[in-house]
């Protein structure tokens, strides 16, 4: 199973013929590619500690380096926290497909703005239509509002709600969660559907979540709400995200793996289905950070 | 067991601020709109979140009855409590 060899795989350092070819034909193109953390109480942090603190320095680059990267919109790959969805209608898959939405509809302590963020309903409703054509079965979510974990990396990441955005969530936190493979599987089906769109789009894609974290269960620090119960996970995580092995990385993302490195162990899926628009190529930065259990990591496509 | 009544209550703190106020102050009297057995009861009304856990309530969510200082709870001796669940697991 090597994810790299791929018919989607384009060879390194090729953007002429990439941009050259959707130019002539209209089509959309992916620009960059983005992994982030969401915890929820981050912008209030920046907030009191400025943006030269390591959190928003972080952050920064990556609101750089979206910003140089010209986006029309963004899709992000996310685990609502029962707040969009709860027990009682629990998809696996779904996609936000309307003119906006409105979020974080879950009070993250400190407090952030409520945001009214744009969309794109058509683009989402190409990414919904091909991907159950294409056999994935994608729940459709229309008038919604979004949590923390899609609100705070757009906080940080598209001041002022400037480019819009299409949330698309993987069921991360309880078992059963979907497979690695399916997941980057969905993400190059994603892929397929944006590349051929017949609208001159820059896309930007997000995954956010964090690779090692349990948050008021059995395995938090004492005294505190969260703990991150495998630290040894994240380095190995980040290797293979720093090494472009994609493949390696899916191959050791088994269920227990990533449950075992807390109960929101498995929103390191939304980074997998993002891995699906990199080639294997290297990140152009990664920071980890072993507090969290999470990382940034960006790549200009 | 009523564990997505458990889920849904522990919710409802969040989103229903009459609620969370209710349960602050007056917890037996607000959780009787909930179809809950007697054992989830008393659970519940002790912050007895280990027993909660072992039902199966989702511990993401029972955070917030700390978060909002319910049940006798806060995050300090939620803390205390769940680490003692041990093993990994609970919710769903």
């Amino acid at each position: 199973m090597d994810c790299r060899v791929t018919p989607l795989t384009r060879p390194r350092g090729n953007d002429d013929i990439k941009s050259s070819r959707s130019r002539e034909l209209h089509l959309a193109e992916i620009v960059a590619a983005f992994g982030l953390p969401h915890t929820p109480y981050f912008p209030s942090k920046v907030e009191e500690e400025g943006p030269s603190s390591p959190t928003g320095i972080m952050f920064g680059k990556a609101r750089d380096a979206l910003a140089a990267a010209r986006p029309d919109v963004i899709v992000i790959f996310d685990t609502d926290h029962y707040n969009t969805f709860f027990f009682d209608n629990f998809p696996i898959l779904a996609i936000g497909i309307d003119e906006g939405f409105r979020g974080p509809n879950d009070e993250p302590r400190g407090g952030m703005p409520i945001y009214d963020v744009p969309s794109m309903p058509r683009l989402a409703e190409a990414i919904r239509d091909e991907g159950v054509r294409a056999g994935y079965d994608i729940a459709t979510l229309r008038d919604f509002g979004c949590d923390h974990s899609v609100m705070v990396p757009l906080h940080f990441v598209n001041p002022g709600m400037q480019w819009p955005v299409i949330p698309f969530f993987i069921s991360g936190h309880v078992p059963p969660l979907p497979p690695a493979q399916r997941c980057f599987d969905l993400g190059r089906q994603i892929r397929r559907t944006l590349e051929a769109y017949p609208d001159k789009l820059r896309v930007a894609i997000i995954g956010t979540g964090s690779f090692s974290l349990e948050v008021f269960g059995p395995r938090i620090r004492p005294g505190f709400t969260d703990g991150v119960p495998d630290p040894d996970w994240v380095h190995e995580v980040c290797r293979y995200i720093a090494a472009g092995d994609t493949a390696g990385l899916i191959a050791a993302a088994t269920e227990d793996r990533m449950h075992a490195a807390g109960n929101v162990g498995g929103e390191l899926l939304n980074w997998i289905a993002m891995l699906a628009f990199t080639d294997g190529r290297k990140p152009d930065f990664l920071d980890k950070q072993m507090e969290n259990g999470h990382a940034y990591a960006g790549w200009r496509l | 067991m009523s564990v997505l009544e458990l889920d849904r209550l522990c919710r409802e703190t969040l989103r229903d601020h009459a609620f969370r106020k209710a349960m602050q102050t007056d917890p037996e009297g607000a959780i009787a709109r909930y179809r809950l057995t007697e054992e989830e009861k008393r659970a519940l009304l002790a912050g007895d979140v280990v027993a909660l856990h072992r039902m199966g309530v989702n511990d993401f969510l029972m955070g917030y009855l700390a978060r909002f200082g319910i049940c006798g709870l806060n995050i300090q001796n939620f803390s205390e409590r769940i680490r003692s669940a041990g093993t990994a697991g609970g919710g769903h």
